[in-house]
């Protein structure tokens, strides 16, 4: 029992290790807390990806897109009506998985592909909504004035905060997948029949979970928000899903560090890559790069396999050629 | 109710190009088992080429290059689903990444313009509607196309060994057939069509670089509301769509009028036949 739970905080204490021994490095520096905070922020979005896809299989394309209800809750809230942004933290965690959960209910009725074409279409009724809010959501020129937060004022208070965040975050997610429920979920990906003859009811198994993992972005929204104290119909669109998407498969969906190294990887890479237009290219070709080299991600991979593979390629080659077509 | 007929009508002419995207979702899903949704990003590319270049160069052009995009997505798909990692979930994800390309690269290349070209100066009169000549060639292109495809899936050898290995792959292979040529041939034909529409799309709506998506949705949307078998559906399907954003832009106010068609199609998914592949536990 103690083993399993050091087996499975090991790769979070690694994480929490790694954020302390950065912190002092960074602490005089705002724009790398800045960019710290950015990080984590993506790394939330990316694990609520790693959770729906890695874990469940569901994949949506709209983490961003419950990121920007979360966010536009709170900033709706918080800046038009003066309420306390833990009131928006409250309801940027229940919008999005009251919203994720009956569109899975209706569309998974355990076939993942229509579903994420759902949240595609999702997404696409998302922006507009956004821009034709009127003053609602702030139309096309968005919202600015969202306060931020009171107990985390400076940026290295907000550091420490999203950090903890992503932690705690971290942990549960950790606990969750070891759990019982964790368990069936990855049943249920892998056969769903199988996990229907144990007992399990997959559909709402997979909604639930889907909504969880909804809620997960829409605490990044929330922290989205707050952080840049702007929330615009620009903020969060589907480009911003593309790249967390990428983020989660880069590091590994299923693995719990994996979409935070994708996104501090990505993050980073994208202070040094030219204008906005053609990022859509480069992550797109990554994108496409990683699904062909190592589909699992970087934590995800068995590496040593993968390079004994490539060793003996030239007669995997030819069984590949027998078997191909049944597999088909 | 002339008001009505004359929005049905117009939908119905919008909706033919719907119908050319409809076509390769539904085949290709009933082939491979998976969804291309860079196919709009085909399209819009076409638009853009043939806008750029013009004529008829411009035209086929613009064909050319739909093709081109379709067969490195067909060498992406038949490369992520090699035996032992056949997962339709990452091929679909590998098609929105090249979607995303396509949509910034066309962004980069040629700009934020939107795209649009009207050949036609005088119009029809239809009982007192409106109607661009172009609607016919539109009407036209689609029934030879569909006409030119139905004859190869129901006459050629290659039809038949299409439907044989959408039916039945593997034991379309156990008799010989090379079904993962045949995917590829898939993605290609998608690639083409999309382009067609493509075209047709520029002489009639236009569209910039961010329709991509948008127009996934509706070949998608077109494809499922009558069921994904069947060519001829996909574009009674296209029709259906075309009319119902007719309709919503008529009598709704803007933004419901964008939004109620992609609703339509969210009912239609969550109600629709694509779920009942659940019952082999997404095994088709």
């Amino acid at each position: 029992m103690l083993g399993s739970i050091r087996s499975r905080l090991a790769p979070i204490a690694v994480l929490a290790i790694l954020v302390l021994l950065i912190t002092p490095v960074i602490a005089g520096s705002a724009f790398w807390l800045d960019n710290s905070v950015i990080v984590a922020i993506f790394s939330l979005l990316a694990l609520s990806v790693g959770m729906a896809y890695g874990q469940a299989g569901i994949l949506s394309m709209a983490p961003a897109a419950f990121g920007a209800i979360g966010a536009f809750a709170t900033s709706i809230v918080t800046a038009r009506y003066g309420v306390s942004p833990l009131i928006g933290l409250v309801l940027a965690l229940l919008l999005p998985a009251v919203l994720a959960y009956p569109m899975a209910r209706a569309i998974t009725r355990l076939s993942p592909l229509p579903l994420s074409i759902a949240t595609l279409l999702l997404s696409l009724v998302l922006e507009l909504a956004i821009r034709e809010g009127g003053s609602f959501t702030g139309g096309y020129i968005g919202i600015s004035g969202i306060p931020s937060l009171w107990f985390a004022e400076s940026i290295f208070a907000m550091h420490v905060l999203s950090w903890c965040l992503v932690v705690a975050v971290l942990v549960l997610y950790a606990n969750l997948t070891e759990s019982a429920i964790g368990r069936a979920v990855k049943t249920a990906r892998h056969d769903p029949l199988r996990a229907t003859a144990d007992g399990v009811n997959v559909p709402a198994l997979l909604a639930c979970y889907f909504a969880i993992s909804a809620s997960v972005a829409g605490l990044a929204g929330w922290l989205y928000a707050h952080h840049l104290t702007y929330m615009g119909p620009d903020s969060l669109t589907m480009h911003v899903s593309i790249k967390i998407v990428l983020m989660a498969v880069i590091g590994g969906a299923s693995t719990l560090l994996g979409p935070i190294l994708g996104a501090a990887f990505l993050t980073l890479l994208t202070l040094y890559l030219p204008a906005a237009e053609t990022q859509g290219m480069i992550f797109g070709i990554v994108l496409i790069f990683v699904l062909l080299v190592a589909p699992n991600g970087v934590f995800g991979t068995d590496w040593k396999k993968l390079l004994m593979k490539r060793a003996t390629q030239k007669s995997a080659a030819v069984r590949t050629v027998a078997t191909g077509e049944g597999a088909a | 109710m002339y008001e009505l007929v004359e929005y049905l009508l117009r939908g119905a002419l919008l909706g033919i190009t719907y119908g050319l995207l409809a076509f390769p979702v539904s085949l290709l899903f009933s082939t491979t088992g998976s969804v291309d949704v860079a196919l709009g990003a085909y399209a819009v590319l076409a638009v853009a080429v043939a806008y750029t270049i013009g004529g008829p160069i411009g035209i086929l052009a613009a064909i050319l290059a739909a093709v081109f995009a379709s067969f490195i997505v067909g060498i992406i798909s038949l490369r992520l689903n090699r035996p032992g990692a056949v997962d339709h979930i990452t091929a679909v994800l590998g098609t929105f990444g090249l979607a995303m390309f396509l949509e910034s690269f066309i962004l980069s290349v040629f700009g934020t313009n939107p795209m649009i070209r009207q050949p036609f100066e005088t119009f029809w009169n239809l009982g007192g509607i409106r109607i661009s000549p172009q609607t016919g060639i539109n009407a036209a292109v689609c029934l030879v196309i569909l006409t030119a495809l139905f004859v190869v899936l129901r006459q050629t050898p290659f039809g038949r060994s299409m439907r044989a290995s959408a039916a039945n792959p593997v034991g379309a292979s156990l008799n010989g057939i090379p079904v993962r040529q045949i995917w590829f041939a898939t993605y290609l034909l998608g690639g083409l069509l999309a382009g067609i529409a493509g075209v047709l799309i520029l002489y009639t709506t236009g569209a910039d670089y961010s329709s991509a998506f948008t127009l996934t949705i509706w070949g998608f949307g077109s494809a499922i509301i009558f069921g994904m078998h069947s060519p001829l559906r996909g574009f009674a399907g296209g029709l259906m769509i075309g009319m119902v954003q007719a309709l919503c832009a008529g009598y709704l106010p803007g933004a419901w009028a964008t939004a109620i068609p992609f609703i339509v199609i969210f009912v239609v998914l969550s109600a629709g036949r694509m779920n009942q592949i659940a019952a082999t536990g997404g095994r088709v």
